[in-house]
């Protein structure tokens, strides 16, 4: 499966793709919204894997971008971020309705190992 | 401890913007390790520079907070900028290679003593460093690159850390100053973090009574503090 994975932090970012290439998966790392959704088009990903806490452009703002265009509004999107689940409470329903979020792992208590499972979990089947 | 009036407020913006910061040297070292066990490689020389980071800022904290309490018994001595400038980036060194920015030194005219406390000038570089090079790839910037450099201005000798990045600007500074404390992401167009050791730099320049600023050299942008020059010393 090739996954898009935004994650502004260069070191948390080598060591995502390192698990997800172990697991079989072919992966494109960025650290901004705007190059995400650059590299969204030239690399066609099968899931995306987001951090909310991004410079300049949001997570929630590249994931408002992104599914304005139609070929990606049934991509999977798994948010991993180190924000908390508290935060959310409000606009989870928005998040999953209007967004088409499938998932959401808070970052600093996500192992590398549960990551993989929920990776597994929402992969499309036809992939 | 005799704390000035602001020092206990000073010290819990502060507090809960480093324990914001800490996550993320301590989510490094929790995966770097977790990595290490999946792939049976054994586990990597950065988690030592990660944590070593770490310890360096909550020592920088405690600095900035004792100053803030104790600056009239804060020693002055005549130091060199540009033998600050250069401990500072050995320190800076191992954390800057972790994230592959390329630390310069541009050190090299002959600007005389000025009268500082040293810890606490290299301290607030330090700080700064930190923050700025975990910011530095998430910034996209053409060239990893961050300068320790010092110059001579209108109004004293600066030192300070200088990148190809328009986003060290006054407006990002500022606001900056007023969310930090109560927002995760204060500095939100300059760093992904909590940008703790721009703060902790802020925090210990202000106890010595200097302010950290904007500042350009040459063709880049910068952070950096105006040191005034001894003129005693360099009658001799």
């Amino acid at each position: 499966m090739r996954i898009l994975v935004i994650e502004p932090d260069k070191i948390l970012a080598e060591i995502y793709q390192r698990a997800l290439q172990s697991d079989g998966h072919a992966v494109v790392i960025c650290a901004s919204a705007q190059s995400a959704i650059f590299a969204a088009d030239e690399s066609s990903p099968d899931m995306v894997i987001t951090e909310l806490q991004l410079i300049g452009h949001s997570g929630m703002e590249f994931l408002y971008e992104f599914r304005s265009y139609k070929d990606w509004q049934n991509i999977p999107v798994l948010i991993h971020t180190s924000v908390p689940a508290g935060e959310f409470t409000d606009n989870w329903q928005l998040l999953r309705d209007e967004l088409g979020i499938q998932g959401y792992l808070y970052k600093p208590q996500t192992s590398l190992a549960s990551l993989l499972s929920s990776v597994t979990e929402l992969a499309p089947t036809h992939v | 401890m005799a704390y000035s009036a602001t020092a206990p407020l000073l010290s819990q913006q502060l507090l809960l913007n480093i324990a914001e910061q800490l996550k993320l040297p301590l989510l490094q070292i929790a995966r770097l390790s977790e990595i290490s066990q999946m792939t049976g490689q054994p586990l990597s020389a950065d988690v030592q520079v990660t944590a070593q980071s770490a310890l360096s800022l909550i020592d920088n904290y405690v600095l900035g907070v004792q100053m803030a309490a104790e600056k009239h018994t804060m020693e002055l001595e005549s130091v060199s900028v540009s033998s600050v400038l250069y401990d500072a980036s050995h320190e800076l060194s191992g954390i800057a290679k972790n994230y592959g920015v390329a630390l310069e030194l541009n050190i090299g005219g002959r600007y005389g003593p000025v009268m500082i406390n040293r810890l606490g000038l290299q301290s607030a570089l330090v700080s700064l460093g930190t923050a700025l090079i975990e910011a530095l790839p998430a910034l996209e910037t053409p060239q990893l690159k961050l300068q320790l450099a010092t110059h001579r201005c209108r109004y004293g000798i600066v030192a300070g850390l200088y990148a190809d990045s328009e986003q060290l600007s006054s407006q990002v500074l500022e606001q900056g100053r007023k969310l930090y404390g109560h927002t995760r992401q204060p500095l939100t167009t300059l760093t992904h973090t909590a940008g703790a050791g721009v703060f902790v730099a802020d925090a210990i320049l202000r106890a010595m009574q200097l302010r950290l600023q904007v500042s350009r050299h040459h063709r880049l942008y910068g952070l950096g503090t105006v040191l005034q020059p001894n003129h005693q010393m360099q009658l001799f």
